[in-house]
């Protein structure tokens, strides 16, 4: 094993990084794409009849396109996208890293929409309405308030779709995309050596997974803050030597 | 501050005259779920400076009523007038809201900003002051309250005491024309009830309008100077704690006054 590393490793370390790129982007457009959703199917409905039809024709689009993407194999979707892409464009295949972020990107996106309106839905109602009783409008609300805690509160739902996504763009090698198992397959038509090179395999995948998880474990504590908190000075200090306090603390 | 809340309608002609100078009048108000009936032709005019306190039994719809006044909740009859014009129907609820602050029962601080954020969002964001205004602003109505010790602190560092009292500031932070409660002291503990009593008191000495939920009878005995009796979604009485208190006109209200004093 330590002879393949040594002999591979830069094709390896070729493989790691155009995994990890798709994995990366994936998941940050994914998550993007997912955080659009989720704040438009938790839009109020309007009070006029025709933006109310068509707040409810965007839902159903867009439920139809979390279904579909939920429901196929991404193996099929990168397939399906990247001929469908050359059939409509007279043979010519797009790029295969850019088809690889596109499917890996819109494919997360399916699961994130859920996850963020699970997010924005399992927040206490009694935070929307302690915004709005201050005269915060509804995007103020979802701004300031509810996004925040949203998203904090499904980090760990992402760090298992990154995790997923890792893994997945294995699935991307149908498509010839050279990640680190259509490395690992080259490897093996070289050297014959299936076991070795695919534990090799295995432990790089692992290695990248935990590192991610933790990542995002750190991301997790650092937005928890502090658990202490200082109580400043007296009692009732005024503005003034509030900002003093608040200097000196610098 | 910009006065930017405007009457949807104008005010109603055939009121008498000492009820323009009402900040809320509540009018044949209506309120069903359903087919359930939770206010009925609820009828009260609350006074620049008035404490009303709405007592009566659970169910009776007082906190309805408020949510109402709030445009939580949608009115299913009547109007609900402020200076004069009909808010029920505003596009602009938020604007109306900036006039009308509330304390909730369960405190609704916003859990993930800071004691003085919490303070500070409504000035900043709504009433578009600068981050040092606000803060000052903040800071005074934390003093207030007593709180100014914990701005840095988290919402759920805080007993609930504590949280109430820094929602009341947030509330004043906006300077509200009426401040309504619903229940304020229904989620503490004993001992935690009187320190936010203590505030509200203040508040009510310096002249604040506010209509206040609430099963603290002393309470609303001593600070009100109107009380509100309800039950079964209509106001049964309504008259000066005094009168409500000691001479009763309805058989309802004094067996519920029985039963809570």
């Amino acid at each position: 094993m330590i002879a393949i590393l040594t002999k591979y490793y830069y094709d390896i370390l070729v493989g790691v990084g155009y995994t990890m790129l798709v994995a990366v982007i994936g998941t940050l457009v994914g998550l993007l794409i997912g955080i659009l959703i989720g704040i438009y199917r938790t839009l109020p409905l309007p009070k006029n009849k025709f933006l109310r039809v068509l707040k409810r024709a965007g839902d159903y689009l867009l439920r139809a396109y979390i279904e579909v993407f939920r429901g196929t194999p991404m193996m099929v979707q990168a397939m399906v996208i990247f001929w469908g892409f050359a059939l409509l464009n007279g043979g010519r295949t797009l790029n295969v890293t850019v088809s690889g972020l596109i499917i890996v990107s819109i494919n997360t996106g399916a699961y994130m929409a859920e996850i963020v309106r699970g997010g924005i839905i399992s927040i206490d109602k009694g935070q929307f309405e302690g915004c709005h009783a201050i005269g915060l409008t509804h995007s103020q609300t979802m701004f300031n308030v509810v996004m925040p805690q949203a998203l904090r509160n499904i980090l760990p739902s992402v760090t298992n779709e990154f995790i997923v996504n890792i893994k997945d763009t294995s699935v991307l090698n149908v498509i010839g995309f050279t990640e680190l198992f259509f490395v690992a397959k080259d490897i093996v038509l070289d050297t014959f050596k299936t076991f070795e090179t695919y534990l090799l395999a295995a432990i790089v995948y692992f290695i990248l997974t935990f590192g991610i998880s933790l990542l995002l474990r750190l991301v997790e504590r650092k937005m928890d803050g502090n658990k202490n908190f200082r109580i400043l000075g007296s009692q009732n200090l005024d503005a003034e030597s509030f900002a003093r306090e608040a200097r000196s603390e610098k | 501050m910009k006065n930017n809340l405007t009457p949807d309608t104008p005010r109603a002609e055939n009121r008498v005259q000492n009820d323009c100078r009402a900040v809320i009048s509540v009018q044949h108000l209506g309120k069903t779920f359903g087919d359930n009936v939770v206010l009925k032709d609820i009828d009260f005019d609350v006074f620049s400076g008035d404490v009303t306190c709405i007592i009566g039994p659970s169910g009776s719809g007082k906190s309805t009523l408020l949510r109402c006044i709030n445009l939580f909740e949608e009115p299913t009859c009547g109007k609900i007038l402020f200076h004069g014009g009909d808010i029920t129907q505003t596009k602009h609820p938020d604007r109306y809201r900036q006039k009308v602050g509330m304390v909730f029962q369960s405190f609704n601080l916003f859990d993930n900003l800071n004691v003085l954020s919490n303070c500070t969002l409504g000035p900043r964001k709504v009433l578009k002051m600068s981050k040092s205004d606000a803060e000052q602003l903040a800071m005074r109505n934390l003093a207030a309250v007593g709180m100014s010790a914990y701005v840095k602190a988290k919402p759920r560092q805080l007993s609930g005491g504590q949280k109430q009292r820094v929602a009341i500031a947030r509330a004043l932070c906006m300077s509200p024309e009426v401040l309504l409660f619903d229940e304020p002291t229904s989620a503490l503990d004993p001992e935690m009830v009187g320190e936010v009593l203590n505030v509200m008191r203040s508040l009510a000495q310096q002249g604040l309008t506010m209509i206040i939920v609430t099963h603290e009878m002393s309470f609303a005995r001593e600070v009100s100077t109107r009380v509100v009796f309800m039950d079964d979604g209509v106001i049964v009485e309504q008259g000066a704690p005094e009168d409500i208190f000691n001479r009763p006109s309805e058989q309802r209200t004094r067996e519920f006054l029985a039963r809570v004093l």
